[in-house]
């Protein structure tokens, strides 16, 4: 969980310039005095337990049942848009350059690290599609998965707001995404769509009819959509 | 290994230490005046070392410096030096973790990112091990080409 914060990271201080801040010692400064964990780009930064994840699920779905889905989508869809404009600002101090003159997978790439950092998982970005309007984001060891464990459907709805939160911000385009597979349904990593509303609507029919996220690539590929 | 001496300061937990263990930090410390000399030599090279393998790498791949029409010499020179400076306090402390945590798994999804990257990353730091056997003398070129290797490892293979 990060929050704003007017404190700066004393490694920062000391090495602006650097870019692979990325490792804990690094990325992190922890204030015992205020009790406050800052992050490079002077974020404050909250540490959670296992159990408040679970804690965070589960309450969810005791309070709105079905909905709860959604809820955790809607919260990552604002945080995504929320961290794109953050992204932009630390981004162009870091690099002296504009979003838009940049090599996008280095942007993407750039863009994760701090998430890396924090513990949401190693990430990778396939982009093969992009131009039939569809991409692929590969979560391994998602935060949300690892805790819950093998519960036999996706639980990634927090990841798959947050990616569409913050692609629909970058691209200026409502793009939306559905997790069509997961660590907690048995697979070895998580798996997440990320196009428009029709093909995401597409997807979740497929998914719900039973297809493996593999039929899924398929059947995109092949052009296929609901009529 | 200076991690290693760290774990057994922390695992020594109102014990004395096993053979082994105590075989583990005679070894570092028989090694140390060896790993310090390389690690000076290094250190005052750097800048010789760094523009040779530039030099080699343009001799074999005359465009290797060029991406998108752009000049990125001294991008690659930067990142160079920065891999060459945590190496040699890989080498100095005997322990790759903090070369690894700080340096390389970031920089191998930032390379990703650029088109051609493995063949790039594989012939920089392929050559940064033949040139760096010139300046060393063979037990220095031992306990440090295997660091060298690691990030040839990390940053030029799939």
């Amino acid at each position: 969980m990060v929050i704003a914060n007017p404190y700066q990271n004393t490694a920062k201080l000391k090495n602006p310039k650097k870019h692979n801040h990325y490792g804990f010692r690094d990325f992190f400064q922890f204030d015992t005095e205020r009790g406050i964990i800052t992050d490079w780009n002077d974020s404050q930064n909250v540490l959670a337990t296992e159990d408040f994840i679970i804690g965070l699920v589960e309450g969810l779905e005791e309070e709105v049942g079905d909905a709860s889905a959604v809820t955790m989508y809607t919260i990552g869809c604002e945080w995504g848009q929320k961290d794109a404009f953050f992204f932009e600002k630390w981004f162009q101090k870091e690099f002296d350059r504009n979003l838009r003159q940049t090599n996008l997978l280095f942007l993407l790439e750039t863009w994760w690290w701090p998430f890396t950092s924090q513990g949401w998982g190693r990430w990778e970005v396939d982009m093969g599609d992009r131009k039939q309007g569809f991409m692929f984001i590969n979560i391994f060891d998602s935060a949300i998965a690892r805790t819950l464990g093998d519960v036999g459907k996706p639980v990634c709805y927090l990841y798959a707001g947050l990616f569409a939160g913050f692609f629909t911000e970058m691209v200026k385009k409502q793009l939306s995404c559905i997790e069509i597979q997961c660590y907690s349904m048995g697979e070895t990593y998580c798996k997440f769509l990320l196009g428009g509303q029709d093909r995401i609507d597409a997807a979740s029919f497929w998914l719900n009819e039973g297809a493996t996220a593999k039929d899924i690539e398929k059947r995109l590929r092949a052009g296929e959509l609901l009529r | 290994m200076l991690s290693s001496l760290y774990a057994l300061n922390t695992e020594l937990d109102g014990r004395y230490a096993t053979d082994s263990e105590l075989q583990t930090a005679d070894q570092f410390l028989d090694s140390y005046t060896l790993r310090l000399s390389t690690y000076r030599k290094i250190q005052v090279l750097e800048t010789h070392i760094v523009q040779q393998v530039q030099t080699r790498i343009r001799q074999v791949d005359p465009e290797i410096m060029v991406y998108d029409n752009r000049d990125v010499s001294a991008i690659c020179e930067r990142d160079m030096l920065y891999v060459l400076r945590y190496s040699a306090i890989a080498l100095l402390i005997n322990g790759t973790d903090l070369l690894e945590e700080r340096v390389l798994l970031w920089l191998q999804t930032i390379m990703r990112s650029f088109k051609d990257h493995q063949h790039r990353s594989d012939l920089t730091y392929r050559i940064l091990q033949e040139v760096i056997q010139q300046y060393l003398i063979p037990a220095e070129a031992a306990l440090f080409l295997p660091v060298l290797e690691l990030n040839r490892q990390f940053l030029g293979m799939s």
